[in-house]
C-alpha cells in the first residue's frame, strides 16, 4: 500500500471504534492506545506533528499482531493492517525500528527464515500439484509436514515441495520491510514457476491469506491467474466427503476443541472444513471457543512473537485458557507456528496440544 | 489543579502503581494523547487541525473495584480529578479530562460474574465490551436488548452512565429501564451496592442517582442487567408516508394502544433522501418509516397486523419486508467511514425527547432556527424519530456544515452558536435537552436552564455526594 494512502485509511480509523470488540490485542491490554482506533490516531497524530516516532510510539507502533481481525470485521473494509505495515515501513527505512526488529529482518535478508542459518533448499521435480511448506513447517513444526503428505499420498497426491524453509513473506511485510517481502514473494513465484504446477496447496490460512491477499495488496506482486490456492484441509475435507479418504474412528473420548489457526478470519470460506475431518475421527463433539470462526483470535505466531513478546505470549494463553473454559482438555490447530507457540504454554493450563494433519495421518484406514 | 511540579507528581504515580502495579499506570505521551479524546466533535476536530488537547495526568487501569476505591481515595487526599473511562464511545465529552487528573480506564473490569437462567439477568463488570457480553449471552439463547450504536466499544458502565438507549429500546426500554442493581465506588472511595431489585417501597430511590450522573456521583464497577430470551421472530417492514405529521401520529397510535412494537425508525424526507439513500441504497420521497416487532411468532404477527391497518388509515404506502429487513442488517453501517459523519465536516446531534403534543413545534421549531441561522454555512439539518414511548417520542436529529471554518477556534466558537441555538429552541419548544447520548461537557452549560428551581437541589446532592468535587469536574454542568 503506498505510504500516501496510510493517511485515508487512518484518517478514517483514528475516531472509529467500530471493530473494538474483535482486536485481541486490545482485549489482553485493555488499553485503549492498542486497538485498531489508537493505532489510528497515533499514526494520524505523527503526521500532524502532534506525537513522534521514538521509542514509546514505536513500541505502540509494533503491539498491533497485524492478524487482519479488524479489517474483517470492518463493514467498509478499512485496511488498517496494510496502513500501519506501512507506517512500520516509514519508520523501518527511518532506521528507527526496534533492535528485534532489526535482527530478524536481518536473517530473513540472509537466510529467507528467521530460525536457523540454512537457506531454502531448491525445488526438486515438478509436477501439477505443489505444496508451499514455509519457514514454520520447516523449522519449528516438521511434523505437521511429514504428516500432511502422508495425507496426501493416501489420496493419489504426490506434490512438489516448494519454499521448502522460506518465509513467505508475511513476516518481512509485517514488520515494516516491504523490499525484503517483496523479494521472498518473488522467489516464492519463481518456485512455484521451477515447479511447473498449476495447482498450490498450503498448510495455513496464513500463507491463504498471504498468497491471495497480501501479496497483491500490500506487495504489489500478482499470484498468477492460472494457478488455483487451496488450503491442504480443505481439499482433505472434500476428498472425505468424496469417499477418497479413509479415517478410522478413534476411541480417545478426551474432551477437544478445534482452534481457528491465526489468519482464519481472512479465509472465511474455511471454518466447517477442519471441524468435519475432526467430527470423522473423533467419537464425541468438539468444544467451541468463544473467540472461534469469523472471530477467531490468533495465537502469539504473528511478528508480535518478535516485536512485543508479552503480547504474544498473553495471546497464547487467551486462547489456552479459551479452550479451558470451553471444556476442552485437547486442542487440535494445523498450523506449525501456532502449534510451536501453543505448546510452550500448554502444560500451565493442562491442555494438551495436537496436530491435526499428524492426529488425522495417526487415524488414515 | 491540585498539584504541580514532577516531585509531587512522581508521588502520587507511585501510590497509583501500589494500588494497581507498575504496568497499569501510564503517564506517557503517546497514552495521553489518545485518551484526551473520545468520539465527540470537538475534541476531533481540535487533534484534526493540529491543536493540543488537556490531557490527563495519570492513565490508571485498576483491574477491581477494591483498585478504584483505592484510587479515588488517592485522589481525594491529593484534590485531583477523577475521570472514568469506559469505552471512550460517548459523544457529548463526557470521558474528556479537560481538567487533567486521573483517568482511570475501567476496561479490565471485563468479567462476566453469573448468568441467572431463572430469573432471566446477568451481572457482569462495568468494563465489559457490551458485543462480547452479546455474544456470550446469545451462546445461552439469550439476549441483552440494548443494541445500541455503540454496541462494539461502549461498556456496560458507559450504556448506564448517561441513561443511553438502543435500537430496540421502544420495545425493551433504555438501559436504566434494565438494570436491577449496581455496585458503585462513590466519591469518597466507599463501594456500595444498590438493593437487588429496582422497584419496592422499602425507602427512598437512590438507586437513579447514578444513573444520568455520567461518573460525577461516583463510578459503577458491577450492574446486575435484565436479559430476555432470543425472540423466535423478528418481523421488520419498511413504510412510506407522504406526510410525516401523518407518521407520527401513526407512531403514537402505535404505541398509545401497547402494540409494543420493537422499533418504529421514522426518518423526515431529508434523511430519507440522504441516509437512506446513502447507506441503504434506496431512492423514497417522502417519510420513511421502519416497523418492528418481535418475540412469539404469532403474538408479533398479530400486533404487526393491528399496526399495518393503523398505518393504512393513515396513507403509508407499504414497502414489504425487504426495505425494513435491510435497515435491521445495515443498522449499524451508518456508523462506520466513510458512510458515518467525519471530518473535516463540522456536525452534532442534537436529539430530544418530548411528550407527543410538543414533538411536531419541537422539530419545526429546532430545524427552523438552524436552518435559518446558519444559512450562510449552508447548514443541513435532517431528522428521525427513534425512540418512541407511551407518552412521546425522540427527535434524533443532526446539522452538518461541509465547510466550516479552518481555524480550530472559529470552527470550535461556530459549534458553539449552533448548539446555542439548538439547545435554545429545544428548550423553548418544551423539550428535554437530551434523550440518550447524556450531557457531558457540551451540554453542562444548558442544565440551569432545564431544571431551573430543581438545579440548586441537583447541586446541593452534588456537593453532599462529592464534597471535594473530584468526580469527572465541569460535566454535567457541575462545574469544578
Amino acid at each position: 500500500m503506498p505510504i500516501e494512502d496510510v493517511i485515508l485509511t487512518t484518517d478514517n480509523c483514528r475516531y472509529c471504534l467500530m471493530c473494538r470488540h474483535v482486536c485481541p490485542v486490545g482485549l489482553i491490554t485493555a488499553k485503549e492506545t492498542l486497538t485498531p482506533h489508537g493505532w489510528g490516531l497515533t499514526i494520524a497524530s505523527v503526521r500532524r506533528g502532534l506525537l513522534e516516532w521514538d521509542p514509546n510510539t514505536v513500541d505502540v507502533l509494533y503491539s498491533c499482531a497485524d492478524c487482519g481481525t479488524c479489517r474483517a470485521h470492518c463493514v467498509t473494509d478499512q485496511p488498517l493492517p496494510e496502513a500501519i505495515a506501512a507506517a512500520r515501513a516509514e519508520v523501518a527505512s527511518s532506521d528507527l525500528a526496534p533492535s528485534a526488529v532489526t535482527e530478524v529482518h536481518a536473517a530473513l535478508q540472509e537466510w529467507g527464515n528467521p530460525y536457523e542459518e540454512k537457506a531454502p533448499s531448491p525445488v526438486e521435480g515438478q509436477g501439477d500439484v505443489a505444496l508451499f511448506v514455509g519457514d514454520d513447517a520447516q523449522y519449528l513444526w516438521p511434523t505437521a509436514l511429514e504428516a500432511a503428505l502422508k495425507l496426501l499420498k493416501a489420496v493419489g497426491v504426490e506434490p512438489v515441495l516448494i519454499g521448502v524453509g522460506r518465509n513467505n513473506g508475511y513476516l518481512a511485510s509485517s514488520l515494516g520491510y516491504p523490499e525484503t517481502a517483496q523479494r521472498l514473494a518473488q522467489a516464492t513465484l519463481d518456485d512455484l514457476s521451477a515447479s511447473g504446477a498449476n495447482r498450490v496447496l498450503v498448510l495455513t490460512p496464513g500463507d491463504f491469506f498471504t498468497f491471495s491477499q497480501l501479496y497483491d495488496e500490500r506487495l504489489g506482486v500478482e499470484w498468477p491467474q492460472d494457478v488455483a490456492l487451496q488450503e491442504v484441509v480443505t481439499f482433505l475435507a472434500e476428498q472425505l466427503e468424496a469417499g477418497a479418504l479413509k479415517l478410522e474412528l478413534s476411541k480417545d473420548e478426551t474432551p477437544y476443541a478445534y482452534v481457528d489457526p491465526t489468519h482464519s478470519v481472512s479465509v472465511t470460506t474455511r471454518y466447517d472444513a477442519p471441524r468435519k475431518l475432526l467430527a470423522a475421527m473423533l467419537p464425541t463433539p468438539g468444544r467451541e471457543l468463544f473467540w472461534r470462526r469469523e472471530r477467531a483470535h490468533p495465537c502469539g505466531n504473528t511478528a508480535l512473537q518478535y516485536t512485543n513478546h508479552h503480547i504474544a505470549t498473553h495471546l497464547n494463553y487467551s486462547r489456552l485458557d479459551d479452550a479451558l473454559k470451553a471444556g476442552a482438555r485437547m486442542i487440535v490447530i494445523e498450523d506449525p507456528g501456532c502449534l510451536a507457540q501453543l505448546s510452550r504454554h500448554a502444560e500451565m493450563f493442562r491442555v494438551e496440544v495436537r496436530g491435526l494433519y499428524e492426529l488425522l495421518a495417526d487415524h488414515l484406514k | 489543579m491540585a498539584h504541580s511540579g514532577k516531585f509531587y507528581s512522581e508521588m502520587i504515580r507511585s501510590e497509583l502503581e501500589e494500588i494497581v502495579g507498575r504496568s497499569f499506570v501510564s503517564v506517557d505521551e503517546n497514552d495521553k494523547l489518545v485518551y484526551s479524546t473520545d468520539w465527540s466533535w470537538m475534541p476531533q476536530m481540535w487533534l484534526d487541525r493540529g491543536q493540543r488537547l488537556t490531557t490527563p495526568d495519570y492513565i490508571v487501569h485498576p483491574g477491581s473495584t477494591e483498585e478504584v476505591s483505592e484510587i479515588v481515595k488517592v485522589a481525594n487526599n491529593y484534590r485531583i480529578p477523577v475521570v472514568p473511562f469506559g469505552g471512550g464511545s460517548g459523544t457529548q465529552g463526557g470521558a474528556l479530562p479537560v481538567y487533567g487528573g486521573i483517568l482511570v480506564d475501567t476496561k479490565r473490569l471485563d468479567k462476566i460474574i453469573e448468568i441467572d437462567e431463572k430469573s432471566l439477568t446477568v451481572t457482569a463488570q462495568a468494563g465489559i465490551n457490551g458485543t462480547q457480553l452479546e455474544w456470550a449471552l446469545n451462546e445461552k439463547g439469550l439476549t441483552f436488548p440494548h443494541y445500541q450504536a455503540s454496541t462494539h466499544c461502549a461498556t456496560l458502565g458507559g450504556n448506564l452512565a448517561p441513561r443511553g438507549s438502543g435500537t430496540i429500546s421502544t420495545k425493551y426500554g433504555k438501559a436504566e429501564d434494565m438494570v436491577l442493581s449496581m455496585e458503585v465506588v462513590l466519591p469518597n472511595g466507599d463501594i456500595i451496592r444498590t438493593p437487588s431489585v429496582p422497584k419496592h417501597a422499602a425507602g427512598p430511590d437512590y438507586f437513579h442517582l447514578f444513573l444520568g450522573a455520567e461518573g460525577t456521583f461516583g463510578i459503577i464497577t458491577e450492574a446486575t442487567m435484565q436479559v430476555d430470551y432470543l425472540p423466535e421472530v423478528r418481523l421488520l417492514r419498511g413504510l412510506l408516508f407522504d406526510d410525516l405529521s401523518n407518521a407520527l401520529e401513526a407512531g403514537r397510535r402505535m404505541m398509545t394502544r401497547r402494540l409494543d412494537p420493537l422499533v418504529i425508525r421514522l426518518y423526515d424526507p431529508k434523511s430519507t433522501a440522504s441516509r437512506v439513500k446513502k447507506i441503504l441504497g434506496y431512492e423514497f420521497d417522502g417519510a420513511y418509516m421502519v416497523l418492528g416487532f418481535d418475540g412469539d411468532e404469532d403474538l408479533a404477527t398479530l400486533q404487526e397486523q393491528k399496526a399495518m391497518d393503523i398505518c393504512e388509515e393513515l396513507n403509508a404506502r407499504d414497502l414489504g419486508r425487504e426495505p425494513g429487513e435491510a435497515w435491521w442488517e445495515k443498522r449499524y453501517d451508518f456508523y462506520y467511514p466513510p458512510q458515518n459523519l467525519k471530518l473535516p465536516w463540522m456536525y452534532g446531534t442534537t436529539e430530544t425527547v418530548t411528550t407527543y403534543d410538543k414533538i411536531e413545534n419541537v422539530y419545526y421549531g429546532v430545524k427552523k432556527a438552524v436552518e435559518e441561522g446558519y444559512a450562510d454555512w449552508d447548514v443541513r439539518w435532517i431528522g428521525h424519530f427513534s425512540h418512541w414511548f407511551h407518552w412521546g417520542v425522540t427527535l434524533y436529529s443532526r446539522f452538518i456544515i461541509e465547510e466550516p471554518p479552518e481555524d480550530a477556534e472559529e470552527a470550535l466558537q461556530l459549534h458553539n452558536r449552533v448548539w446555542n441555538t439548538a439547545m435554545t429552541a429545544v428548550l423553548e419548544n418544551g423539550g428535554m435537552l437530551n434523550d440518550h447520548h447524556g450531557v457531558g461537557l457540551k451540554l453542562a452549560r444548558y442544565m440551569s436552564r432545564q431544571y431551573g428551581a430543581a438545579w440548586p437541589f441537583l447541586l446541593t446532592l452534588k456537593k453532599a455526594i462529592d464534597p471535594n468535587g473530584i468526580m469527572n469536574p465541569g460535566k454535567v454542568g457541575f462545574g469544578f
